[in-house]
């Protein structure tokens, strides 16, 4: 409810006095105060549903079985129930980054205190794009970006509340909900990266970041090893901060997996990346662990009996997943470390010093005791264990890869390991084909004998694009002429080979698309070599520039991502933020040819990140497993109305235009997924040159794999000057073909004036 | 599997695939229907039955009853190269997003399919299509020709232990559609 008294505490919150930019209309929105935008971006991508389960089971009326026209119990049907579920998802995905943010501001608050200043160098004076465009605050303190959480955190109230019992009964006002909460996870995202940005002096202001050794090979078993798992840097942080005040930062060997990695290879270039969410269990299971340290987000939930099963011990480090363990933070340290050396004993320790602590002392006793666990399987033993298969296939059918994992033992035990490590290369790491074994074949050790053992590169995360790098880019994005910005982000719960990630981002590095990278994606990305043995890192520049591959960062890092598109909006075209959002989603959608793609999305985060640059206007296209999310924005490019406002005449224009295509899909193989990243960065405001440098990539791209010209070319060619001239003569005769003509080219196509919005259509206009 | 009388014990949706073992009925349903489309997925390109393609059964299949095809992923060139048109601007999703609109012309133009055979899957991605399809397309029906059994479809192979079992099935719903040409 807007009232005078709410009017009055955002005003005093944002600080609106402050004059670095006028409030716009929406400052700290409630979700139907953008709700009218979601409806126009969802009346051109229209959810698109693929329900995973047809019943409802939430409440005590059913099970309800929502099978085509039935509704449930409450008078809900599939459609809503699709669009509750992803809400739900969505909630669980903001909830776990605005925790992780909670968390890391408030330790950081109690060791340096609330006034503590934002000052991400002096490359960077838009420090939180996402907190000045969604709150209207300009932050300057850690507790200016506790106040974007706590925002946030009612937000996720009003919308998770609109999932009791199914209320809210519209699928698209669900969607506008889902929407809601994603945007807000950009803002908890934000807070949470530039919170540990500062308070940890990650690197910011600067491209070429260090290059750090990645894989399960590159770490030091002959060392005690520190396996750092989760997202929530507080702890593995701490515990470099002990291996240098104790000189040990060379003995101790710090690895991590999952974004905690990637968080500590921004605080020391001694710190390893063992790999993605995805060589988890693999990892854990060799052995090489001394002491591992969880704490939050995409962490095994059997990481203790894991752990048991080699001997490491487990470290909890976060109220989030307290596993059941003893709390010891009020133990004294050497007490503690007896019990996990002797009796392997796993802890919870809130406390994070002492948790570091701990954890080295544990290591540093517990290496010398276990060799003979770090031992791995050799392929003669792993002939020997594929003998126990017999054959049942009960590992294949509970495979979520789908892989033919019977056959690959079945050859193993006869010595032939090629098909076993085909499988390896695609394995996502869940372990359910042991779960379902009854003979005992330890395919996750047997992996051990067919891992490649090297050490891949990774470039440390850098934290925000800078506005120096903007203001270069800004005009050729805007106009085509840099084809586009491609972000792979996401889990790695790829259908193929795990490299099949670096070799899309080599692809449009190589094609001077603009490539950035978070999560497990950033790096995976590092998981290939050339024939020179050179990663996409060493073979790329490091700049968010034509033809660079950056690697943002984290999970949270997502946010300096949707953060660019808003800085391209403000710093390029100098359209103001503050409570701007539909101004500047609508120049995004528009104007700024981005795609986003999670190849191997997983998690609920996942989906409340990808939803998040959805309600910005930036495209997102998703590997096959995602269509288990239940939900895609699509349009049909032949029916939909493609009118949009001309910003300068202000009169409507049907453009026959689709772009960008889609808001949210997925599709099922890498070769599709490269043409639609191509087709996904066309936009209305392309100039001729630009639009024809972005059809030449789409037209070669699809000619290469999947042949052909694109049968829906016509449809991206407005102009005789937005045909390539190496295609020229192929592509006009198929355009005399379809029957093609000429449609309008737009300078300032927006949708504002398109919907009923308080925003005048002169606030498009700079 | 038994079901509970009292339909709120249920463990999963009652509505599932009818499962078709014979090839002679599956050419019947393909016969009988007035415009049937053929889905091809990636998967058909990699799958071998016996040292040939899967994808070959599929464009045979699709020349013998005159059924058009919809060549998602990147599998056009591998159709085009059978000697078969492929339609591919559309991908999986896009096709059943089409598909759900009953009032949509067809690849043809000659308005909505009401059979679609799909074929070349993984089994997750069309399981999930055909969940659109049965929740949101009563207007048409759907079939599967993959080695395993889609409880999302109308009319579904079952899960073959052997290729041999389904290569046969192939081969005879190949015959069979011959044979009423």
């Amino acid at each position: 409810m807007e009232g005078s008294k709410r009017r009055e505490e955002i005003e005093k919150i944002i600080r609106a006095e402050e004059d670095w930019e006028p409030v716009g209309p929406t400052p700290m929105p409630h979700v139907p105060d953008l709700r009218n935008w979601d409806r126009r971006l969802l009346k051109t991508y229209k959810p698109f549903y693929a329900p995973f389960c047809d019943l409802c089971c939430l409440c005590t009326y059913g099970k309800c079985d929502l099978t085509g026209t039935n509704r449930g119990a409450c008078g809900i049907d599939i459609a809503s129930q699709q669009g509750r579920m992803v809400t739900i998802a969505c909630c669980m995905g903001m909830s776990a980054h605005a925790g992780h943010a909670a968390h890391i501001i408030e330790y950081l608050i109690e060791k340096y205190g609330e006034d503590y200043p934002i000052d991400l160098g002096d490359q960077v004076n838009v420090e939180c794009p996402n907190i000045r465009l969604v709150l209207g605050m300009k932050p300057k303190t850690l507790g200016d970006l506790k106040k974007a959480v706590e925002y946030a955190a009612t937000e996720l109230i009003h919308v998770l509340s609109s999932t009791h019992t199914g209320q809210e009964g519209d699928p698209v006002d669900y969607e506008s909900k889902a929407l809601h909460i994603s945007m807000l996870d950009h803002v908890c995202m934000e807070a949470a990266d530039v919170a540990q940005i500062v308070g940890f002096k990650f690197p910011t202001s600067k491209a070429d970041t260090p290059i750090v050794d990645l894989g399960w090979g590159a770490v030091d078993k002959s060392k005690p090893v520190i396996l750092v798992v989760g997202h929530n840097p507080a702890c593995s942080t701490e515990v470099i901060d002990y291996l240098r005040k104790e000189g040990l930062e060379d003995k101790v060997e710090v690895c991590g997996i999952c974004c905690t990695a990637l968080e500590t290879t921004r605080y020391s270039d001694k710190a390893k990346i063992v790999g993605p969410l995805s060589r988890q269990l693999f990892f854990v299971r060799t052995g090489i662990a001394d002491v591992i340290v969880a704490d939050e987000q995409c962490i095994r939930t059997d990481l203790t009996i894991e752990a048991s099963k080699v001997g490491s011990v487990v470290i909890a480090s976060s109220d989030k997943a307290c596993r059941g363990l003893e709390e010891v933070s009020e133990r004294p340290t050497d007490e503690v470390v007896r019990e996990m050396v002797d009796q392997r004993k796993h802890f919870l320790i809130l406390d994070h010093r002492k948790a570091a602590e701990v954890a080295v002392k544990a290591a540093l006793e517990l290496a010398p005791k276990r060799k003979a666990e770090k031992e791995l399987m050799t392929p003669e033993q792993a002939k020997e264990a594929a003998k126990a298969c017999k054959a049942c296939r009960n590992c294949e059918q509970v495979c979520p890869n789908l892989l033919p994992l019977m056959e690959a033992v079945q050859k193993a035990a006869e010595g032939d390991f090629e098909g076993l490590k085909w499988c390896f290369e695609r394995c996502i790491g869940c372990g359910k084909c042991e779960e379902a074994c009854t003979h005992g074949v330890p395919f996750q050790r047997m992996f051990q004998s067919v891992a490649s053992w090297e050490t891949w590169k990774c470039r440390a995360g850098r934290g925000p694009v800078m506005d120096t790098e903007i203001r270069k880019v800004g005009a050729p994005i805007v106009l085509g002429t840099i084809p586009g910005v491609i972000a792979f982000v996401g889990c790695s719960n790829f259908p193929e080979e795990i490299d099949e990630v670096a070799e899309m981002v080599e692809e449009f590095a190589r094609r001077k698309y603009i490539v950035v990278l978070t999560g497990c994606s950033a790096m995976v990305a590092g998981m290939r070599k050339d024939k020179d043995g050179l990663t996409v890192y060493e073979k790329f520049p490091p700049d968010f520039d034509a033809g660079g591959v950056v690697n943002i960062g984290s999970c949270v890092s997502n946010a300096h991502i949707s953060g660019a598109g808003m800085k391209i909006a403000n710093i390029f075209a100098n359209l103001p933020l503050r409570a701007n959002y539909e101004v500047i989603a609508d120049y995004v959608l528009n104007r700024v040819g981005a795609c986003g793609v999670a190849w191997g999305a997983m998690s609920q985060k996942a989906a409340s990140i990808g939803t998040g640059f959805n309600r910005l206007g930036v495209p997102v296209v998703l590997g096959p497993h995602s269509s288990k999310y239940r939900r895609q924005y699509l349009s049909r490019k032949e029916e939909d109305d493609w009118t949009v406002m001309d910003g300068r005449k202000k009169e409507l224009v049907d453009t026959q235009e689709p772009t960008p295509e889609h808001l949210c899909i997925v599709v099922e193989s890498k070769e599709r997924a490269m043409v639609t990243i191509a087709k996904l960065c066309m936009r209305k405001n392309d100039t001729p040159q630009g639009r024809q440098i972005k059809l030449n990539h789409y037209i070669d791209l699809h000619k290469r794999l999947i042949g052909g010209l694109p049968p829906d070319l016509h449809h991206f060619v407005r102009t005789e000057r937005d045909i390539p001239m190496f295609f020229k003569r192929e592509v006009l005769a198929f355009l005399k073909e379809k029957g093609w003509q000429r449609k309008p080219v737009l300078s300032l196509p927006t949708f504002i004036g398109t919907y009923p919005t308080k925003v005048p259509i002169e606030a498009v206009i700079r | 599997m038994a079901l509970p009388y009292h339909k709120v014990n249920v463990l999963t949706g009652f509505k599932a695939a009818a499962e078709m073992k014979d090839p002679k009925p599956l050419a019947k349903v393909i016969k009988k229907a007035s415009r049937p489309l053929l889905v091809i997925g990636p998967r058909a390109l990699t799958v071998q039955i016996e040292g040939k393609p899967f994808i070959e059964y599929l464009v045979e299949i699709a020349k013998a009853a005159d059924i058009p095809i919809c060549a998602t992923a990147h599998t056009k060139g591998k159709v085009e190269e059978l000697e078969a048109t492929a339609e591919s601007t559309y991908d999986i999703m896009e096709i059943i997003n089409h598909l759900k609109d009953p009032e949509w012309k067809g690849l043809r133009g000659q308005g909505c399919h009401d059979l679609v055979i799909f074929g070349g899957f993984r089994t997750d991605i069309g399981n999930q299509g055909l969940s659109t399809l049965k929740h949101f397309a009563p207007h048409l029906r759907t079939m599967t020709l993959c080695k395993f059994y889609y409880p999302n479809a109308t009319f579904s192979l079952p899960n073959f232990k052997k290729d041999e079992e389904w290569k046969a099935l192939l081969e005879g719903l190949i015959q069979e559609l011959k044979e009423a040409q």
